[in-house]
């Protein structure tokens, strides 16, 4: 007797329908998995049998064998704990034939559907496939907030059991989650002082431009870098659900969050760690849990250089590529980077205050880590002078949510365009001829380089749309020079 | 560029302080030479990073108000002090140990030519082609005494050139102003003993300025343009928009205006004004 169900796997962060093939034959008791299945999975058996103990039904004392097709597909995680006992229960006709619904759920020992971590990727297959899924009762709202999809809680084995039995027709679908955004992110008003850095990162924001901070140690660049989420507009869903989807094939959960997500690996973090890649089925990195959002990458110079040659396909691709045995897997990671750096190791160079006490062949090496390529991928680079003892008893600075509203405006004009301000390939024709002189005089005074006159356009576009304005202006264009101030290879 | 010229001592534009030297030396000179009062600035080659700032903007301070300066192309204190008087559009004199065609440090190629190009000179007391010997330095800081108004010391050991060129110049009777600094910094020690034996402290870009004009007097040229309203000593960035009485946009776009025209550079947390 044969049955099947169809459950999620994560490939590059996309939902694929994995086919739970389960089949009781006549032969003595046995409980056979197949279908590259890992450890967690290969543990399913033991979960399923007893929840369906504990749910008061009788397991087949006959040889069960469960396959997970198709074979080449990564499969891991607990979630298959549910299809597979509900796919053996059909096809010992315990309960009706699944036909098409997606099932995925962890099982507990005692019957209880645990939330895994497939709950969008249910909702995602439903709607593409017209059919209703099943989900714990826990994370439902997750795959109901999926435009299209149908999706049912379920609470334990018995409860699934009891909803197959009923037919699902005679129940009410569950409703979508209500979006949440960070609550706890810090606000702009706690910096005071700064002015140009603040500048900095609103048109950073607002553009979705790469962002270099250099300056002394405790002048409040990560502070900085860490207000950016308060004033970034809110994800769409699609793009909160792909990017809590990336965090799930990375086995982290997040939920239908529409904050940007904000990740700050430490400069010890491994590659794999950093863009992917792992021994079994390949994980997404830091690059793609950024994805839609931002990657900051503190003491920028302390990162092997290597590490750092790894960012240059995904910040102009807006993927990454995981190479695997024989084939290589993409992930998306479509990021915005921040980056603070000290200017020197001692982090006292320029500070005007307190002298730099670097050898100059020693600073010379650290400068020339953050150099000519990585710096060019920049669109802004700003010092974040020293804060005055007499700055801290100032003002408190505008909020986030004052900052995020222009940010908000800007952003709707360049979406109106098409594309945000970082991915720009060249003018859009829309810059006035003082503008464009402003800006040819940059590079033939070595004021920027080429690369870093085609950035400057890019930010003077998006300072013109804060201003609400149509073309590009000579001032948009000399403050955008003005936000590229110097890194020099000393 | 020209060959290398030989002035012996009772040719008219042979420097006049060189006379004050015992044995006034005949004079190599590859580029062009001038009568007009000279400030040397000198250090050591173990500087810090502070001291080359320092010796870049006394450099740089110096030519803006007219001093042609003398230093030795050395690493370190030297090269910074010749490179801010080349920022400064300032006429820059190295004195060789070696001859005037023969470049020493190698890594001061580039700016040994950009002295040349400039309209500065190399100096030296020994044919063209003489090599770099070490033996031959401390005799050269004599003429960086000899021909100098005054000396400024930057950073200094306990031992080299930099100490043996100020106790030289004090000699001759020419001032030495000194820059303090920690009294456990290795580039400093040597500096504290001279201000102990009664150099004058140099506080600052503004103090040295100051300083040079009540011993020496104005510099014979002041016709350099003023290049802005940003100090020697430089205007915090942060500092801008309030000083301006504008928005952070607003300064940062005039800021760059005056980068571009090359009035104004920024270095670390301040701006100071530029070479054009």
């Amino acid at each position: 007797m044969y049955a099947a169900a169809t459950s999620v796997a994560l490939v590059g962060g996309e939902a694929r329908p994995v086919r739970v093939e389960a089949h009781v034959g006549r032969q003595s008791e046995a409980f056979k998995l197949s279908g590259l299945p890992d450890t967690a999975v290969r543990e399913a058996k033991d979960r399923v049998r007893a929840a369906v103990a504990s749910a008061g039904i009788r397991f087949p004392n006959r040889t069960v064998t469960v396959n997970l097709a198709p074979a080449d597909l990564p499969k891991g995680g607990t979630d298959y704990d549910l299809p597979i006992a509900l796919g053996i229960l059909a096809a010992s006709r315990e309960i009706p034939p699944l036909r098409d619904a997606v099932v995925v759920g962890e099982l507990a020992l005692d019957g209880a559907v645990r939330a895994g971590s497939h709950a969008f990727g249910a909702g995602v297959l439903s709607a593409r496939q017209h059919v209703p899924c099943l989900v714990a009762t826990a994370v439902v709202g997750e795959a109901a907030s999926i435009p299209g999809a149908t999706a049912y809680g379920v609470a334990s084995l018995a409860d699934a059991v009891d909803l197959l039995r009923g037919g699902l027709g005679t129940v009410e679908p569950a409703r979508p989650d209500t979006p949440t955004s960070e609550e706890r992110a810090p606000d702009l008003a706690d910096i005071r002082g700064q002015p140009m850095a603040r500048r900095a990162l609103e048109v950073a924001a607002a553009g979705g431009h790469h962002l270099l901070m250099h300056g002394p140690p405790g002048s409040g660049k990560t502070m900085l870098a860490r207000r950016i989420i308060g004033i970034l507009p809110p994800l769409e869903i699609a793009d909160a659900v792909e990017t809590a989807m990336l965090w799930a094939a990375a086995g982290r959960r997040r939920g239908l969050v529409v904050s940007p997500p904000f990740r700050a690996p430490h400069h010890t973090a491994s590659k794999a760690a950093l863009v992917g890649g792992g021994s079994g089925n390949p994980v997404p990195g830091e690059v793609s849990l950024a994805h839609r959002g931002v990657l900051f990458l503190d003491e920028l110079a302390e990162f092997p250089r290597s590490h750092l040659d790894t960012l240059r396909q995904p910040l102009e691709e807006g993927v990454v590529s995981v190479a695997r045995r024989g084939s290589s897997l993409d992930f998306p990671a479509s990021f915005q980077l921040l980056a603070a750096t000290n200017p020197c190791p001692c982090g006292y160079l320029g500070d005007g205050r307190r002298p730099c006490d670097c050898r100059p062949a020693i600073l010379g090496r650290y400068r020339s880590r953050i150099s000519g390529p990585l710096v060019d991928r920049f669109d802004l680079i700003v010092r974040v002078g020293r804060v005055e003892a007499t700055d801290y008893s100032g003002p408190k600075g505008e909020t986030s949510a004052s900052v995020a509203r222009r940010v908000e405006e800007a952003r709707a004009a360049q979406l109106a365009r098409g594309q945000i301000n970082r991915y720009l390939e060249a003018d859009d024709g829309r810059e006035s001829k003082a503008a464009r002189r402003l800006v040819a005089m940059a590079v033939g005074n070595a004021v920027l380089t080429a690369r870093g006159g085609d950035r400057v356009r890019r930010v003077a576009r998006t300072i013109a749309d804060l201003e609400g304005a149509h073309q590009v202006e000579e001032h948009h264009m000399a403050e955008a020079v003005g936000l590229r101030g110097e890194w020099r290879d000393e | 560029m020209n060959d290398p010229r030989v002035i012996a001592p009772n040719e008219p534009d042979y420097p006049v302080g060189l006379h004050d030297l015992e044995e006034p030396p005949a004079l190599y000179v590859l580029g062009v030479t001038t009568t007009a009062p000279a400030v040397a600035v000198v250090g050591t080659r173990k500087c810090t990073r502070y001291g080359l700032n320092l010796a870049e903007a006394f450099g740089h301070a110096l030519s803006r108000a007219g001093w042609t300066t003398v230093s030795g192309l050395a690493k370190g204190i030297d090269a910074a002090a010749h490179r801010g008087t080349l920022q400064g559009q300032g006429r820059a004199v190295a004195v060789l140990g070696s001859g005037v065609d023969v470049v020493y440090p190698v890594e001061n190629t580039d700016l040994y030519r950009s002295i040349l190009r400039s309209g500065g000179a190399m100096v030296s007391e020994y044919p063209p082609g003489t090599r770099p010997d070490r033996w031959r330095f401390p005799a050269r800081n004599r003429i960086i005494a000899g021909i100098s108004s005054a000396v400024v010391v930057v950073e200094a050991g306990v031992k080299g050139g930099a100490l043996i060129t100020a106790r030289l110049a004090a000699e001759m009777g020419r001032p030495v102003l000194v820059v303090p600094g920690d009294v456990d910094r290795a580039a400093s020690v040597g500096c504290n003993l001279l201000i102990r034996d009664g150099a004058h402290p140099v506080l600052g870009v503004d103090d040295l300025l100051a300083e040079l004009e009540l011993i020496l007097g104005k510099p014979p040229n002041q016709t350099l343009p003023a290049a802005s309203n940003i100090p020697a000593t430089g205007l915090a960035i942060d500092d801008l928009p309030s000083i301006w009485g504008c928005t952070p946009a607003e300064a940062l776009a005039r800021l760059a205006r005056m980068e571009i025209a090359g009035e104004a550079r920024r270095v670390g947390d301040v701006v100071i004004p530029g070479s054009g």
